[in-house]
């Protein structure tokens, strides 16, 4: 499983030329799907649809597929400048890398297995997106990587590396999980930062706005003057949309939104390379949800950072990040580009996952979502943990576990014995 | 799905108004939380109506108040067409007609208690236990779906999911037999993998059971798939309402059309730039005129002074928004007289304002 | 009906399954989980058999006792010995016989006490608590008041005031302790009353119609069990305490043997002055060994409140054989296979 990143990177525009065909052939779509073909026109150009070899009616989902198609068979600057605008990702972007991670909670024989053998990468520039519902240890996966879990937690194999690329250090590797405690306590908010859900209780009620900045920049930045603290505070406050005479304010003198933008403010602080969000627009309303992310992702566009943000919310995720890595019962479960993911979906929850967000336009038509409920931790199925809730289940699922495989020599991986290519693959995750 | 009978709606609200009063520092100035203005709602059988709104736009007071759990400060209540004395008396006769079911599925169970306890009681309460009150509880656990029931009357809160306890909750605001049902936000607390199947459960209440649905959200994607008609409410107010549809395809009001460029929608290639910026006011001192004057980007001069009277865009869809009335008719009377001759129907959608109480200083 | 039904149902174990446990429901549920699992920790079993041997001496005391504890006949002030394990007193008493017969009355005190006490505080607290303005206000000052009362000059003043006969009754004495010890407990209940008041349970049994009473003891007070058995200890434990010190002051009856009532004596006597430290170290030693049981039990009831303190799952053994730091520390996930 591991070495899967380091090996098999290809060029971006590449796999898309190239997995254009593939994802005509199948034109069949899941049942009762009403006519909505008045979405596609404003969307889809004409190449589109003359793809297509016949126009079935096909709801929003097909309306976007065709556009995907069009978007790989001529690799344009598209709609997604996070994904065509940006350099192709090569090995040489990454910066900072799990592999083979695996945490647990508790040891020996009643340790529960929280998060197993997972990879990702994280690249400069790029938003990686991690998605899953409450337990399935995304949340674990980052802790426990930043080594920032708590007890009972404890990383039991795997490892973690930063690769600086900062100016003078090019080609440092860190190793997270032998750095010792001071080693850490460098890095972190300097080089790996972390924004949480909850901006209220993160920030001293007592302090102002400004110490909060004072006290980071103080300990990391020793030779900065108390004048240039100052002023490099406002300068970050202002960067986040907020007026720099805020700096005054105390925490409950600032709305939810303004809070979590403050969070991000300091997180930036020291310009790291690599700013992990969990779950930080949760607890926000839409709209603050919208500004905060519109914000970041400016802020990653002018300063390069990789971001790894983590939700349960995979339709704005799609928005939003360029990567997506959809987690369940601690297994990373498939992994692709954002608009990939969206389009032609291969493991059955991904699949089940997409199609319980109601869609905004067309037919209000009844919807399933995924029968059952997640696992629970401590029972985790044998086999593939997806398995009571897949409509697809077969034999072999209950007794082995699917390894995360790359399909169709894309950048795009899945753990699902459908595609094991011993099956006929489902019309709906053959997209 | 609609319900054009004209028999008299299960629950009716009129200019419904909750100001909370608090005391302001040393000097005990009294100050006031404009919660809920004015708010005018109509709950028929059979059908789902969807409140959307921000957290701070009083939905869950508005849903508090309809419950009888909070004390409207103005405003009557019409429950099958009789009005409603409002007060601590007649309560609990209140309470086996409307039940409110609660957002959060984990807090809202009583962690000592039985599942079997939650559906025992309010069928104690309101004597609408059958012959076999064992039976009857059964009977509630099928009907929202948790079979067979003997897997689940037994279990603490604890041993059940949050799906699984969000229908605990539906089976016990159904034991007394309600005819409207409130849901304040059913299923945000919930993994995304099992909401489809709450709001399907809420869908087939209102099918087969033909009660008379109000269910409160931020997310308004799922008011379009749930809901057959959506008021979208802003600092207290409702200011948009439509079918469900109507109101995402084609929304009449800036906050709305806001609303929509905030959701996530992954069919469209890239999010919409927001239009506007900036937080809802606070609502200690909502601002003049319109309430979404600071933010709106088509604002006007007539919008920092007079609040917009409800102005029918169509049937069935009205907008509280000046930009909705022709030039002409922007003047500041118009707040009191727009709203007369108003066009009623669509589904769930019989909506009556009282305007004359909105100018008041 | 195609709703779903969902067929696993999720047993919530003692781990919290994200770094930040959010929900605090889930955390007192999982408390009630583990209601029937013995205490483990070291300072749990100790304060268990502390305060075992004293309710077993407190029932067979005066049956064990070698010698009744008032009589005289023994020479005056001798030393601990075979036939005196503790001595005697100036009066020629066995010291040890008065520790034997003295542990009954002073832990029935302290027991009656604390148990009226908490019934007093939880009636107060939670209807405080629940109800609210003006009811709040009127039981919140009396509560407060017998909080800025000292208690001891209190308790001389009413006692004193006893008939004769009462002075020994030990209900009705601890009945008069309990008076200065229930408005502490009476003020934690009700300011967590007040949190699970507004707790979504509550109102939803509001909804349902349910009445005043019936939700604040069927659906309010059973969350508060571990509270009341907290508060229930250190009020007893304040109670015996104040016990000791009336018996010590000579207020209540000298008829009655107690600790107090031991000390008084020796007080009385001049044991100090004569050095005669068998007569007053033993009761000493007794009161603190009480406090400490019951101090320990407590520990147990926290550990059941606060999971943080039971660290599930890593217990000392496992986590010296596994070669890691067996000093958590924050921010610095051990990595298995790496010691620190």
């Amino acid at each position: 499983m591991t070495g899967v990143w380091d090996d098999d990177v290809v060029e971006a525009a590449d796999v898309r030329a190239s997995s254009a065909p593939a994802g005509i052939t199948e034109t069949q779509d899941g049942p009762g799907m009403p006519a909505a073909l008045e979405t596609v026109p404003e969307t889809a150009p004409e190449t589109a649809l003359e793809t297509v070899p016949e126009p079935v009616p096909g709801g929003p989902a097909l309306a976007v597929s065709s556009r995907g198609r069009d978007k790989g068979a001529v690799v344009t600057p598209s709609e997604r400048p996070g994904e065509a605008l940006l350099p192709a990702p090569s090995e040489d972007d990454a910066v900072f890398e799990i592999c083979d991670l695996s945490i647990d909670y508790g040891l020996g024989p009643g340790a529960l297995h929280a998060v197993r053998h997972a990879d990702l990468m994280l690249r400069r520039g790029r938003v990686l997106g991690l998605a899953g519902e409450s337990g399935s240890g995304k949340s674990t996966l980052v802790y426990g990587a930043t080594r920032l879990l708590r007890q009972p937690g404890v990383v039991s194999g795997g490892s973690v590396r930063l690769y600086s690329r900062r100016r003078g250090e090019e080609g440092r590797v860190v190793d997270l999980l032998a750095a010792s405690e001071r080693e850490l306590r460098r890095i972190r908010w300097s080089e790996i930062s972390v924004v949480l859900q909850s901006a209220l209780n993160a920030l001293n009620p007592v302090s102002t706005i400004e110490s909060e900045f004072d006290d980071v920049l103080k300990a990391h930045r020793r030779e900065m003057s108390r004048k240039t603290r100052r002023e490099r505070a406002a300068e970050l406050l202002t960067m986040v949309g907020i007026n720099a005479d805020r700096l005054r304010d105390h925490p409950h003198e600032l709305s939810g939104g303004q809070r979590q933008r403050v969070m991000i403010a300091l997180a930036l602080a020291l310009e790291p390379q690599v700013v992990i969000m969990d779950e930080p627009t949760t607890a926000l309303d839409v709209v603050t949800q919208r500004e905060i992310i519109e914000e970041l992702i400016g802020l990653r566009d002018r300063l390069g950072f990789a971001m790894l943000f983590i939700t349960h919310d995979l339709s704005l995720l799609i928005e939003l990040a360029d990567e997506i890595a959809v987690m369940y019962a601690g297994r990373i479960v498939e992994r692709a580009g954002a608009s990939t993911l969206y389009r032609s979906p291969r493991h059955p929850y991904t699949h089940g996952l997409l199609n319980s967000f109601p869609p905004m336009h067309g037919e209000t038509r009844r919807m399933t979502g995924i029968p059952g409920s997640p696992p629970d931790l401590a029972a985790v199925p044998a086999g593939c943990a997806f398995r009571p809730r897949c409509l697809y289940a077969m034999e072999r699922c209950g007794t082995e576990a699917p390894a995360l495989v790359p399909l169709d020599g894309e950048e795009h991986e899945a753990a699902c014995f459908l595609h094991s290519g011993d099956v006929a693959v489902p019309g709906e995750l053959a997209r | 799905m609609t319900d054009n009978a004209s028999l008299a709606p299960a629950l009716e609200a009129r200019g419904l108004t909750k100001h909370f009063t608090f005391r302001h520092g040393l000097l005990s100035r009294r100050g006031r939380v404009h919660a809920v203005d004015d708010v005018s709602l109509v709950l028929a059988a059979g059908t789902v109506t969807a409140i959307v709104g921000e957290s701070g736009s009083g939905k869950s007071v508005l849903a508090r108040m309809l419950a009888r759990i909070v004390m409207p400060s103005a405003g009557e209540l019409y429950l099958m067409g009789e009005k409603v004395v409002l007060g601590q008396k007649g309560r609990r006769q209140y309470a086996s007609e409307v039940q409110l079911v609660l957002q959060d599925p984990f807090a809202s169970m009583n962690p000592v208690h039985r599942v079997r306890h939650s559906l025992v009681r309010p069928l104690r309460i309101h004597h609408t236990a059958g012959p076999d009150l064992e039976e009857s509880v059964k009977d509630l656990l099928r009907r929202v779906a948790l079979s067979p029931p003997e897997r689940f009357i037994d279990k603490y809160p604890h041993e059940l999911s949050g799906g699984q306890l969000q229908r605990v909750s539906f089976a016990r605001a159904l034991a007394v037999h309600p005819h409207v049902l409130l849901a304040d936000e059913p299923v945000s607390m919930l993994d995304v993998s099992i909401r489809l199947g709450v709001l399907n459960l809420i869908g087939d209440l209102r099918d087969k059971e033909r009660l008379a649905i109000l269910y409160i959200t931020h997310d308004i994607a799922s008011a379009r798939y749930l809901a057959d008609s959506i008021c979208v409410m802003y600092a207290g107010e409702i200011i948009e309402r439509a079918a469900a549809s109507t109101l995402t395809d084609s929304p009449a009001h800036p906050y709305t059309e806001l609303l929509l460029s905030a959701a996530p929608d992954p069919a469209r290639g890239q999010p919409t730039p927001l239009p506007t910026r900036g937080a809802p006011p606070r609502l200690v001192a909502p601002p003049p005129g319109c309430r979404f004057h600071p933010r709106c980007p088509y604002v006007m001069e007539i919008c920092k002074t007079t609040p917009p009277p409800p102005v029918t865009v169509d049937a069935g869809h009205e907008a509280s928004c000046w930009l909705r009335l022709p030039a002409g008719e922007r003047r500041p009377e118009a707040s009191s007289q727009a709203s007369l001759p108003m066009v009623r129907g669509g589904p769930g959608l019989h909506a009556r304002k009282e305007v004359a109480s909105r100018n008041e200083p | 009906m195609s709703a779903i039904t969902e067929t696993t149902a999720r047993q919530e174990g003692p781990l919290p399954e994200t770094p930040e446990t959010p929900a605090l429901a889930r955390e007192d549920t999982a408390r009630r989980h583990r209601a029937l699992v013995l205490p483990r920790s070291p300072k749990v079993i100790l304060g268990v058999v502390i305060v075992g041997i004293f309710v077993i001496l407190m029932v067979v005391g005066p049956w064990v006792a070698p010698y009744s504890p008032s009589s005289t006949q023994f020479a005056a002030s001798l030393h601990p010995s075979a036939a005196h394990w503790l001595g005697t007193t100036v009066l020629g008493q066995d010291i040890f016989s008065q520790l034997l017969v003295g542990a009954r009355a002073t832990l029935i005190v302290g027991f009656v006490a604390g148990l009226i006490a908490t019934v007093l505080s939880t009636v107060i607290g939670v209807t405080a608590g629940y109800i609210g303005g003006p009811t709040d206000d009127g039981l919140s000052l009396v509560s407060n008041v017998f909080l800025a009362i000292p208690g001891l000059p209190l308790l001389i003043v009413v006692e004193s005031y006893l008939p004769a006969h009462d002075q020994s009754n030990s209900f009705i004495i601890g009945a008069v302790i309990a008076l200065t010890g229930w408005a502490w407990g009476a003020r934690v209940l009700r300011a967590l009353t007040m949190s699970l008041r507004n707790r979504d349970f509550v109102e939803a049994a509001r909804i349902i119609g349910e009445r005043r009473a019936r939700i604040i003891f069927s659906e309010v007070v059973p969350n508060l069990l571990a509270v009341l058995a907290s508060s229930f200890l250190f009020t007893m434990l304040y109670c015996i305490g104040a016990y000791v010190a009336l018996a010590y002051i000579g207020v209540t009856s000298t008829a009655v043997w107690n600790w107090g009532t031991m000390l008084y004596w020796a007080q009385a006597n001049n044991a100090a002055l004569a050095n005669q430290w068998w007569w007053f170290v033993p009761p000493g030693i007794c009161i603190a060994l009480v406090g400490m049981g019951l101090a320990l039990l407590n520990f147990g009831i926290d550990e059941f409140i606060n999971p943080r303190l039971r660290a599930a799952g890593l217990t000392r053994k496992v986590v010296r054989r596994s070669r890691l730091s067996n000093r958590p520390r924050l921010g610095l996930t051990p990595v298995l296979g790496r010691p620190a």
